[in-house]
């Protein structure tokens, strides 16, 4: 059974190893001419100003969190979607029970509304 | 297809009902100070509990394509948490307006806190508790870092954040295991897949035991990994403290025991020397960490830790005679603690917490409402007659005595000795030693003086006459064994 | 509804105490005079008892047994008998008398005599209970208010006292608390079929389970195990060498009052225990042990008597006495007699009188002279009084208050004619045809004993008066009343102690029956 596996293992193996290779004969062949321009970590012609370790302002992570919020509720609507003809059917539970849904969230976003939380200054 | 028993969600429906309505309430006055929400806050956990006690033996137990119970373990356990609850929100009160720390969210927290630990207690697959953990831990996280200006309280607030998100980890690898080898979240599929053999490869469940007891460790402040538990208890607002050394530790044993006992019991000959050599490591740690302590909510801290290491005694007998008696101990745990933190708040001043156990020379003469029922708590903790601490761990070792662990028994009766001592430092401090200073007018609200009655007769009455609630500590064994 | 009597006078205390944390601090005489009515209803209703106790009957009387925690099989079960009938009168009386002997308290009085009330209702409720979980709880309650009592209200290093005390008895109560788990899983109630706290079902050996009787636990075998728990928990609070530390710091800190419950009552719960709980329930062990038990009751008296001796301090004096004395109880008891227990039992009355009036009577020169050195010690903050006597010749200055001493210390060391002479003989007579050489040896106690007493009342009374003392007055009548009761009790049953040994014996010879009806089989036993 584990033989099956075998030709996908070979494959992985051969992959590796023809990259492994390449790299490793361009390191050992190649030309190396260093100069400082070469070694910065933008090769664009631009000086580097400053340290790439900047203070964001924390209005950023906000923003972002709450754009992860409400952005994974959507995950939850598509197979709704996908069902709801079906099940209305059945009865109207199965349309009650998003409104229920999306109002506890509409509550929510009215709550960061209301904070400030959509406030940029 | 959609016949859902709503009954099933009705104690969990109430108190997350009460969340959206404090959550409106924020939203229609944005800059209040929490007033009205708290006073909601109480009305509804008033509600909970009142349903909770409506509920008491309902059958079937379980429902929702069995992803809850709402058995009589579940609803006990919600009666601990809810009281703890509502004993928090009556000391809040006056403790945010003392500190000028009001809120709203500050109750909102502690609801959704509520909310996630109820799930705990009813959770009957892996999932449901894990997300309860995680609702309740969320909240915690928050509500230890609420006074954002001080830096111990920040310090408390990324210490459990880093570590809470750490045993998350083990917790979800232990179920991840569980799952592999059974194939199944769902706590009465487990139990099936264990007792018929279906398992996978036995190392394989075992190490996902293993895991979730770290996890589960972690959550009770076990022993060894009890590091986050002085710190955070030091840092965190004192009201806090308080709740988080009832409620959440019940919610956590609610679910450890659920998992272990009613789920893995047939593996108890695996796990139980792992839990007996916790219950022992914790007692021990706890009691003798405890013992050096200058300041009050260290001290409890690790007094905390000693007493988780009780009620996992309870679990390594896993009898019925232990399951009701960690329950119950958790139920008197609850109040004597929050009135011991209810104390601690009255005793401090705006400013000058007032933390230091020599600091509270004098109280018993100065107020000896207060002093008395100071003492009252410190005895109960230690575990002395006529008290609700007494009679609970009367009932753990007499439960491991049953089952046959000797030893561990007497670790435990050693460690509660031990205990006295810094318990009685207290009490030493408050009636033996020359106050220093001015006396402090003591100003306690009318709610807070409520809380610290409650919590005192209820630590007499559940010493005095057990016998109704130890009636229904029994009724929830079944859900169990 | 007589059986109720009992109940109200194990709970009549409380109410007085709460009536008490009623009343305003500042009305301290409504305090003072409360307490006293309290312990003197309390006192009413143990003489009721002692008249009414029938003593041709060695079953319990006027019992009470109503469920409390019925899921443990937990009750209220309380009753007396001979023993205990004649420990709750000690109770009451000295209870009774030392309310007038705190009357000069002035810090705190409401604490102080709520507390006081409450610890004679743990007391109380110690000797009647029936029921180990009842008894165990009853136990612990007395604890607190003695902690408290010894802890605010006593001397400089009351703290340290009031710590050691706790601490040593909590030990003991610890080894108590398992070995109660263990009689418990071990004793079936042949009425319902289910374990059972109840002492009387547990004194029948019938009861006991396999375990129980030869069982084995840690490799040892369980009976005996189990006995020792018990008997080191009893032990600690006799207290019986080596775990007699606590007492005489307690003693020194504790107020003269608190002294006196102290050794007066406090002291008797630990071989009352060991009567009602090892020999009882455990009896062949008991027999195991007799020569150990001799042998510690032995130590205790020579023990305590040599460090009797070396004191200079006369309230420590009197605590190792009281160590010597209560060596005679033990020893009294280990022969398993007819006369050594009832002489056991005596002596534990006697011993409540007759120390309680010796605390009594350092109480009432401490408040005059404030110290109570016999001889000052090489430590003493003055340099110039270091080894000089502290009193002398005090005899001639306060001559009431030296007759009383007079009667207190040959009471205390057996001069017959007095009730210590009586007890301690029965206890020499009945521990001599088992252990010989022993009893011979605790004989040593009686000489020492005249020795400390005779040595110290010399310096306290004879030779010149010491002119440091020339402003101390004459003991006062609220004295003379508290001390004047145990003095006609000392001598009364000196002469005619049949009341009292009369009840014990009727109670005893059934136990002293029990035991010697296992004595045949205890030697090999084990």
């Amino acid at each position: 059974m584990l033989s099956d596996y075998l030709p996908i293992v070979l494959l992985l193996v051969i992959a590796a190893g023809f990259a492994a290779v390449n790299l490793g004969i361009t390191h050992l062949v190649g030309p190396r001419k260093p100069n400082p321009v070469k070694l910065s970590p933008y090769e664009s012609g631009v000086p580097n100003i400053g340290d790439a370790r900047l203070r964001f302002s924390v209005k950023f992570y906000l923003v972002a969190m709450l754009f992860i919020i409400f952005d994974i509720e959507v995950v939850f609507l598509y197979p709704w979607a996908v069902v709801f003809k079906d099940l209305l059917a059945q009865g109207t539970f199965v349309f009650t029970e998003m409104v229920v849904f999306l109002g506890v969230l509409v509550l929510g976003l009215a709550y960061v509304w209301r904070k400030g939380g959509l406030e940029w200054d | 297809m959609f016949e859902i028993d709503w009954n099933i969600l009705l104690p969990s429906l109430v108190v997350a009902g009460l969340v959206l309505v404090v959550l409106c309430v924020d939203i229609i006055r944005p800059d209040n100070k929490g007033g009205v929400s708290g006073y909601l806050s109480l009305l509804g956990v008033g509600v909970a509990i009142w349903v909770s006690l409506s509920l008491w033996g309902r059958s079937p137990t379980h429902g929702l394509g069995g992803m809850l119970f709402l058995d009589n373990y579940a609803l006990f356990f919600n009666l601990i948490i809810l009281a703890g609850t509502g004993l928090t929100i009556f000391v809040s009160t006056g403790f945010l307006e003392r500190e000028e720390g009001g809120r709203s969210e500050y109750y909102l927290l502690i609801l959704a806190a509520t909310l996630g630990m109820m799930l705990m207690a009813a959770g009957a697959d892996l999932i449901v508790i894990f997300l309860g953990i995680e609702l309740m831990s969320i909240a915690l996280y928050i509500l230890v870092g609420f006074f954002r200006r001080r830096t111990d309280s920040n310090e408390g607030s990324m210490k459990y954040l880093l570590l809470g998100a750490f045993a998350t980890g083990f917790l979800l690898y232990g179920i991840a295991l569980v799952y592999g080898s059974t194939g199944t979240t769902n706590l009465r599929e487990i139990e099936l897949a264990v007792a018929q053999g279906r398992v996978y490869t036995h190392p394989m469940l075992l190490g996902g035991v293993a895991l979730l007891i770290v996890g589960f460790a972690f959550k009770v402040s076990a022993v060894p990994f009890h590091m986050w538990a002085p710190d955070v208890y030091q840092g965190a607002p004192t009201a806090i403290t308080g709740f988080m050394s009832a409620g959440p530790k019940a919610a956590a044993f609610a679910a450890f025991f659920r998992v272990m006992v009613a789920s893995l019991g047939d593996l108890s000959g695996d796990w139980s020397g792992a839990i007996w050599m916790l219950a022992a490591l914790t007692m021990t740690v706890g009691n003798l960490g405890a013992l050096s302590q200058r300041n009050i909510k260290r001290m409890l801290a690790y007094s905390s830790v000693a007493h988780a290491g009780y009620v996992l005694v309870a679990l390594v007998a896993a009898n019925e005679r232990g399951i009701a008696g960690g329950v119950f101990y958790l139920l008197a745990y609850a109040f004597m603690n929050i009135g011991a933190f209810a104390v601690i708040v009255a005793l401090g001043r705006k400013g000058d917490e007032n933390l230091e156990i020599s600091g509270y020379a004098g109280v018993g003469f100065r107020h000896p409402g207060i002093g008395l029922a100071m003492t009252l708590f410190m005895v109960s903790l230690a575990g002395l007659p006529p008290t609700a601490g007494f009679f609970g761990k009367f009932q753990i070792f007499s439960a491991a005595v049953e089952a046959g662990y000797i030893w561990l028994t007497v670790i435990g009766v050693l460690n509660s000795l031990v205990s006295v001592y810094f318990y009685l430092g207290v009490v030493v401090s408050m009636y033996m030693r020359q106050p220093v200073g001015q006396a402090h007018a003591v100003s306690m609200t009318p709610f807070a003086r409520v809380a610290l009655l409650t919590a005192s007769l209820g630590t007499l009455y559940i010493g005095l006459a057990p016998t109704s609630l130890l009636q229904m500590a029994r009724q929830t064994v079944s859900a169990l064994l | 509804m007589d059986q109720w009597i009992l109940t109200l006078l194990t709970f009549v205390p409380v109410i007085g105490a709460a009536v008490i944390l009623c009343v305003p601090g500042e009305q301290k005489n409504t305090i003072r005079w409360l307490a006293l009515l309290t312990t003197g209803i309390c006192m009413v209703l143990a003489v009721w008892l002692f008249n009414a106790y029938d003593r041709a009957n060695p079953a319990m009387q006027f019992v009470v047994q109503v469920p409390w925690i019925p899921s443990f099989n937990i009750e209220y079960h309380i009753g007396l008998d001979g023993l205990s009938v004649s420990m709750v009168l000690l109770t009451a009386l000295i209870t009774l008398l030392c309310i007038p002997a705190s009357w000069s308290i002035e810090k705190g009085v409401k604490g102080y005599f709520a507390l006081l009330l409450l610890l004679q209702t743990g007391m109380q409720g110690v000797f009647v209970s029936l029921d180990f979980f009842l008894f165990y709880v009853f136990w612990e309650i007395m604890l607190l208010p003695m902690y408290f009592l010894i802890g605010i209200w006593g001397g400089p290093r009351k703290e340290y006292a009031a710590i050691k005390f706790f601490l040593y008895t909590l030990a003991g109560s610890v080894l108590l608390l398992l070995a109660m788990l263990a009689m418990y899983f071990n004793t079936t109630d042949p009425a319902t079929g289910e374990n059972t706290f109840n002492m009387l079902v547990m004194m029948d050996q019938a009861n006991h389970s396999e375990w129980l009787r030869a069982g084995t636990i840690f490799g040892r075998s369980a009976p005996l195990m189990l006995w020792m728990a018990m008997f080191i928990g009893f032990a600690i609070k006799v207290p019986l060498f080596p775990f007699h530390t606590w007492l005489p710091d307690a003693h020194v800190e504790a107020p003269t009052a608190i002294s006196v419950i102290l050794a007066g009552v406090l002291l008797k719960m630990g071989t009352y225990g060991i009567l009602r709980f090892n020999y009882q329930m455990l009896p062949d062990a008991s027999q195991y042990f007799s020569t150990l038990l001799a042998v510690i009751g032995v130590v205790n008296i020579v023990y305590g008597a040599f460090c009797a001796l070396a004191q200079t301090d006369l309230k420590r004096l009197v605590a190792y006495s009281s160590i010597s004395h209560m060596g005679y109880v033990i020893l009294g008891m280990s022969a398993f007699t007819v006369h050594g227990i009832n002489g056991a039992v005596f002596q534990m009355f006697n011993h409540g009188t007759i120390t309680a009036m010796l605390f009594l009577l350092v109480g009432v020169i401490y408040d005059r002279a404030h110290h109570r050195y016999i001889v000052f010690p090489n430590d003493y903050h003055e340099p110039e009084l270091r080894g000089q006597l502290g009193f002398g010749g005090l005899w001639t200055h306060m001559p009431i208050y030296g007759s009383l001493t007079m009667i207190a210390y040959f009471a205390a060391l057996g001069l017959p004619g007095l009730s210590g002479f009586i007890s301690e003989a029965l206890c020499f007579l009945g521990a001599f045809p088992v252990h010989r050489t022993l009893t011979i040896i605790g004989t040593l106690g009686v000489l020492l004993g005249a020795g400390y007493m005779l040595w110290a009342f010399q310096r306290l009374f004879m030779g010149s008066f010491n002119e440091r003392n020339k402003d101390l007055p004459e003991i006062n009548s609220r004295e003379i009343a508290t001390i004047v009761p145990l003095a006609v009790v000392v001598i009364v049953l000196g002469i005619y102690p049949a009341p009292v040994l009369d009840l014990i014996a009727a109670s005893l010879s059934d136990l002293s029956h029990t035991l010697s009806a296992h004595s045949g089989m205890a030697a090999n036993a084990f």
